[in-house]
């Protein structure tokens, strides 16, 4: 049978160092000899960092990785690997099963070098909307191998062993969901795929979708073998209109493929999913309010226990994973649990997805590997911080929370340590924040999120974030008191303990940290009135200095008329009558205008 | 009978020779992004400059979408593939640019260094 | 037994109890109250409130013990210094958002929330914000909404949906502008709310009153031009009491029509006549449909809750339902009609005033359907609360007073009468009528026990000469619901059905006094005593069969002639038509 064959090179650094690039003539002229040249390409990669066993060369088809490779063993993988189809054992790196998912990510080694991708192994490679793409690299392998091989009871002892954990942010280990749901005697089952991603600046739900939405679609499929469930639901939000119909499409593919359906691939296995449409409510990625809303309810959480796994929707046992969470789970049926559990840390195992934003030179979707440290994200994925600015916080898990320092900068990335250190994983928003960031307006406007987003169900939610962020808009308007601090503290510890959902609890922590990590810049505001971010527009006067050269500028701009001055004369603003809209400050060319 | 998995392996054969049919091995494989925070940073008018150019005779390229390359505030990007060339990856590409890459790169070989990502 | 017991420990003292229970039933049980809010016995779990939170080892956070199961070697505390602030916390942020207006509220005194912040020692308030404002809903003619003084615990929202089935219910929007609210915030008026008034009976605060006509009721009695006429449904004498702090289940008939002839009512009479007199028209409605297989299932009517109910969900079932008018606007007909022939009076001086157990008869008195030659029958309705409170307003020692008796000729009752306020009551009122009007022979065993009791859903079947009639009895509009699906699916399956709007029936009404310091609205035990109230009233009485009252027999001869005749159809007979609130989607309608 027809294949392609494609060759890569690893060409980062320790690679070339080790000889890498003496490689590529080499091989092309193995290819030329065996007659190849038309039907193979050499592709240099970045980094795939596995430095230690570099020069490292990646041959398809079977994507073996081959280490230390020396030009004296080309002819060998050309021979034996090309033409005769049997790859060269002595060389193939056997462990590292996961890079060879990583094969198309080249030529963009300082963004890619430190990443890892096994949710996004086909993101940004394959055409999504091609089922043939994401056949041709081993699609639907691990539902057949699922289905041929293994029990539902062994589909769900790997993903137990995988040691993988709830991506949607609390890190729930996803085998024990598995085991509950299986447990379950109450039949039907249903399995739910969480795509109700509604952290602000997070979009790494969406992108998995549109990338390679073929993967949730297997995931979900495996999963509904191993608990025994026929059908499945993907709710998703219906801003998410490309993602929907790519999923959509997705399906219908697959089904016309009979990889959805009655009797996959000719098994005894049914199973066939559809598509719910949430209309945006951020607390419908909850997974009780979620269920609520696919029935046709308003969607409001209710108190757990029952777990879904139990009692979920219509009452009946429920698996619910998040989208990075099934995109894992083919990776794990055909890579093994025992492969997954190399990447990572002790207590997290594999990779995690985050939509890096703010003050960083690269703002993207990454994928790192659980123990990868905040520093490694923000300096080397994301390039340090743009315009020569000071680093301020990282704020990971978005409004649920908290923002971390630059003294945890060096916190590896699992769910624990994370904790520990006063955030969360959360599902994957990760931004940075620069000198210019005033921590109490972050985190005002993490609160005001979820004030707006409370159910409105339980009281501490409702009535108490409201509160909170009443006195949190009194700091920041300069009208903070004493006191106000420790009001925040014991509003915060009620609602964080007290709370019905998720939601709630972790609503105060943008608050809560920020005022442990940066408790000065609460009692400046309350105490001298100052802003040292100079973004609390009530506690900032602008002021013109003597860089001033009289050009009128701001003077046309200014909406109130604040601002006098003769033409080439040194301009003065009227504090009286300013109203810190900043229009002069961004209108003056010369940087006349300050902040103060 | 075959089993599940001896099935799955000979969609993926015939899902290959597909893709094959349809240009796979040209000399030159072109990526156009087409995640929507791609198409919001302008990607669909890239994508229409390429369907364009092959209409009007541009030969020997695979044209495709693909998914988000996680490259936010380079958006939209192009990948070209060429074979037994390192892969090339376009920044920030609008019409102009990607007029400019099917006349300099796919026509004349030349890869326009100063819009590549690395 | 005890081996199927476990064990755990409350504030480090050690307890066995079930499994199978919540932290908060265990808790109950072993002589702790914890304190609690949106929690109700009757309704789902909603753990909305956190007032109940209680600390368990090794559980990070507090948890909703209305809400979580024991489990063996569980250690709950109750009671902690952190769990104390906690909850303190809570009612707090709630006091915070609620207007305060204590003294001139319509719960002074009978508050959940009140009670609780007394309770939680709240002496202070830290948080004080921004409050919430809406206008208040006064379209109804029957209950009030004002969201001011809502504090989302979601029992009204549970209580029309789960127990009522109406749906009218539901909170809209999020966070801080969480409100309750019908379906597109309709007015009230204009909803499928049915004027049931179950939502003011599980309210813990002000936010659903029924609408107090007791101000111009005051400056009408004093009106001398009036002839002022009052009339008592059965189920206020059941419950008043406890208005003034009596234990349930006391009848207090005599005391009440004492107060209202103090309170200056010219005549009192008795709604128990007229429910005698509404058997005589609904037995014979239903001899008649079994006689000539007119359209059966015949279905009650008395119910104005379950009326609206019927023509908005139910408009497929109207020819099945008894045309004959409720007690009460049966009794409004006839006194201004026959006793103001009687008195020689013009009838648009009499003022008719019903004092009802009920919210809904305020809407029913309202209908124009109701008229009679052109006059509104029932001019006002007083719940049983309002009564409570114009007694106490008028300065009447309505508990020490000596009771005193109706007035003719529509005073007198029989014990079918007494029973139309308990669920099943009017069925068996009617069966007792219906036998001896069809056999010719008394029915001796009058008790149908099969149709008494709390059962949402009650089925019986009697013998009428060699014929099987199955009955069916509801009480709550949700287990109407179940009936009348029964019903739709095969006609056939019963012959004559009763409904009753509330929850146990009138005695159950959405207009009986709150319930009393640490008890909680609706508690099945009292209104098992009030049910037993009006049981006592039936034992009691000589006359037991509504075809036996003298009086009810003097109006068939001297006024009406008999049952079902013309003058009987114009007078109290009524009809219903289909009505179709937005959002109802009449049953012909397909839905594509």
């Amino acid at each position: 049978m027809a294949t392609t064959y494609g060759i890569i090179v690893c060409d980062g650094t320790p690679c070339i160092n080790s000889g890498a690039r003496t490689l590529t003539s080499a091989l092309q002229e193995q290819l030329d000899k065996h007659g190849l040249h038309d039907k193979a390409a050499i592709h240099l990669s970045g980094c795939l960092g596995m430095c230690d066993k570099g020069p490292i060369v990646v041959v398809n088809p079977g994507y073996t990785i081959y280490g230390h490779v020396t030009e004296a063993d080309i002819p060998e993988i050309i021979e034996e690997h090309l033409v005769h189809g049997r790859p060269v054992a002595r060389l193939a790196i056997q462990e590292d099963h996961l890079y060879n998912r990583f094969f198309r990510v080249f030529g963009d080694a300082k963004f890619f070098g430190k990443q890892m991708r096994i949710t996004l192994r086909n993101c940004g490679i394959i055409d999504p909307e091609n089922i043939d793409d994401y056949l041709s690299l081993r699609g639907y392998e691990a539902l057949a191998k699922a289905v041929t091989d293994l029990t539902p009871a062994q589909v769900v002892a790997e993903v137990e062993t995988s040691g993988l954990r709830g991506r949607g942010g609390a890190g729930f280990p996803t085998g024990l969901k598995w085991k509950f749901a299986a447990a379950q005697k109450a039949t039907p089952k249903h399995v739910i795929c969480n795509a109700d991603e509604g952290d602000p600046g997070a979009f790494m739900d969406r992108s998995a979708i549109e990338g390679d939405p073929h993967t949730v679609v297997e995931g979900m499929a495996i999963g509904g073998y191993a608990v025994g469930a026929s059908k499945g639901i993907v709710y998703i939000r219906a801003e998410y209109p490309l993602a929907i119909k790519r999923i959509t499409k997705a399906i219908k593919d697959a089904r016309a493929h009979g990889l959805l359906g009655d009797n996959i691939l000719g098994s005894d296995f049914s199973f066939d999913i559809e598509i719910r449409l949430g209309a945006g409510a951020f607390v419908c990625g909850e997974e009780t309010a979620l269920i609520h809303s696919i029935e046709g309810a308003r969607g409001m959480p209710r108190p757990r226990p029952p777990y879904p796994s139990v009692k979920g929707l219509f009452g009946q046992p429920t698996l619910i994973n998040n989208v990075e969470t099934w995109a894992n789970i083919p990776v794990i049926i055909l890579d093994g649990a025992n492969w997954f559990r190399t990447v990572g840390t002790e207590t997290s195992k594999g990779t995690k997805v985050f939509a890096l934003a703010g003050k960083v030179v690269n703002t993207g979707l990454i994928e790192v590997p659980m123990g990868t440290t905040l520093r490694e994200i923000v300096y080397d994925v994301g390039g340090g911080i743009p315009d020569g600015k000071k680093f301020k916080a990282v704020q990971t898990g978005g409004p649920s929370g908290g923002c971390l320092p630059e003294e945890y900068l060096d916190t590896p990335i699992d769910y624990d340590s994370l904790a520990r250190a006063g955030s969360i994983m959360g599902s994957g928003g990760m931004i940075v924040i620069d000198e210019d960031s005033c921590m109490v307006d972050i985190a005002k406007f993490f609160l005001e999120f979820t004030q707006n987003e409370s159910c409105g169900k339980c009281t501490p939610c409702r009535e108490g974030t409201k509160r909170m962020l009443e006195i949190l808009t009194r700091i920041t308007e300069g009208k903070g008191q004493a006191g106000d601090i420790e009001k925040l503290e014991r509003l915060g510890d009620t609602i964080r303990k007290a709370s019905l959902c998720g939601l709630g609890q972790s609503a105060p922590n943008p608050v809560l940290s920020t005022i442990k990590n940066f408790r000065a810049e609460y009692e400046e505001h309350i105490h001298e009135k100052r802003c040292r971010a100079r973004a609390c527009t009530n506690l900032v006067t602008y002021q013109i200095t003597e860089k001033c050269v009289g050009c009128g500028a701001c003077r046309r701009v200014c909406p109130v008329g604040a601002i006098t001055g003769a033409a080439k004369k040194p301009h003065v603003i009227d504090q009286d009558k300013c109203v810190k809209c900043g229009m002069c400050f961004n209108t003056c060319k010369f940087d006349a205008i300050v902040k103060v | 009978m075959p089993t599940p998995l001896d099935l799955i392996k000979k969609k993926r054969a015939e899902a290959v020779s597909r893709i094959i049919g349809k240009g796979y091995l040209s000399t030159k494989r072109v990526y156009v992004g087409m995640a929507t925070c791609e198409i919001a940073a302008g990607s669909k008018d890239v994508m229409e400059v390429f369907q364009k150019a092959i209409s009007l005779g541009l030969t020997d390229v695979y044209l495709s979408q693909k998914g988000c390359a996680g490259r936010c505030n380079l958006e939209p990007t192009v990948e070209v593939i060429e074979s037994g060339k390192s892969p090339v990856k376009y920044g920030k590409v609008d019409k102009d640019r990607a007029m400019q890459i099917i006349e300099r790169h796919l026509k004349n070989g030349q890869v326009i260094q100063e819009w590549v990502i690395d | 037994m005890d081996s199927n017991k476990i064990t755990i420990t409350i504030n480090d003292q050690q307890y066995k109890v079930d499994p199978g229970q919540t932290v908060m039933q265990a808790a109950d049980k072993c002589g702790y109250r914890i304190p609690r809010l949106c929690y109700h016995p009757k309704l789902s779990i909603e753990g909305a409130c956190r007032v109940c939170i209680v600390q368990i080892e090794g559980v990070r956070n507090y948890v909703a013990s209305c809400a979580y199961p024991v489990a063996d070697g569980m250690k709950i505390y109750t009671n902690t210094k952190e769990l104390r602030r906690a909850r303190r916390d809570i009612v707090e942020l709630l006091l915070d958002n609620h207007p305060m207006d204590c003294h001139t509220c319509d719960r002074d005194g009978n508050c959940e929330l009140q009670r609780l912040a007394y309770s939680m020692g709240i002496r202070q308030r830290h948080f004080e914000g921004e409050r919430k404002h809406y206008e208040k809903d006064l379209s109804s003619t029957s209950v009030i909404r004002d969201p001011d003084k809502c504090i989302l615990c979601g029992r009204c929202v549970r209580m029309c949906s789960e127990i009522q089935g109406v749906h009218c219910l539901t909170q809209a929007h999020r966070g801080f502008n969480t409100v309750v609210m019908p379906a597109y915030n309709l007015p009230f008026a204009e909803s499928v709310c049915t004027a049931c008034g179950q939502c003011i009976n599980v309210c813990p605060t002000a936010s659903f009153v029924e609408k107090n006509y007791t101000q111009d009721l005051f400056e009408k009695l004093n009106d001398p031009d009036l002839i002022t006429v009052a009339q008592v449904a059965p189920s206020v004498r059941a419950a008043i009491g406890e208005g003034f702090g009596l234990p349930p289940g006391r009848n207090m008939e005599g005391q009440i029509a004492a107060t209202l002839r103090h309170m200056g009512f010219n005549y009192v009479f008795d709604t128990q006549f007229s429910a005698d007199l509404t058997i005589m028209e609904e037995a014979s409605e239903f001899l008649e449909r079994v006689q000539s297989k007119g359209p059966l299932p015949l279905i009650t009517s008395c119910s104005s809750a379950w009326m609206k109910y019927m023509e908005q969900f139910y408009p497929d079932l109207i020819e099945n339902i008894s045309t004959a008018k409720s007690p009460m606007s049966m009794a409004s007909a006839m006194i201004k009609t026959y006793f103001a022939e009687k008195i020689k009076v013009d009838p648009k001086k009499i003022l008719s005033v019903a004092f009802m157990c009920c919210t809904a008869k305020k809407y029913e008195a309202a209908r124009p359907e109701l008229e009679v030659r052109g006059m509104r029958t029932t001019d006002i309705v007083i719940t049983t609360r309002e009564l409570v409170w114009m007694a106490k307003s008028a300065g009447i020692d309505f508990v020490n007073i000596k009771p005193e008796k109706f007035d003719e000729p529509l005073g007198l009752s029989s014990g079918a009468g007494a029973i139309f306020g308990v669920t099943g009551g009017v069925m068996e009122a009617a069966i007792r009528t219906a036998y001896e009007l069809y056999t010719g022979e008394t029915l001796i065993d009058i008790e149908l026990n099969d149709i008494r009791g709390f059962k949402g859903v009650k089925e019986a079947k009697v013998m009428l000469d060699g014929q099987e009639l199955r009955l069916a009895v509801a009480h709550g509009l949700g287990n109407a619901h179940q009936v009348l699906e029964m019903v739709r699916k095969d006609r056939s399956r019963f012959h004559f059905v009763e409904v009753m709007g509330c929850p146990g029936g009138c005695i159950g009404g959405g207009g009986q006094p709150y319930p009393l310091v640490n008890s909680i609205p609706l508690d099945e035990e009292c209104l098992k005593l009030r049910a037993q109230a009006l049981y006592g009233l039936d034992r009691e009485k000589t006359i037991r069969r509504s075809h036996e009252n003298p009086d009810v027999q003097r109006l068939y001869r001297e006024f009406l002639g008999r049952p079902l005749s013309e003058k009987s159809h114009e007078l109290l007979h009524t009809h219903y038509k289909a009505k179709l609130p937005r959002g109802i989607v009449s049953p012909e309608l397909k839905i594509v």
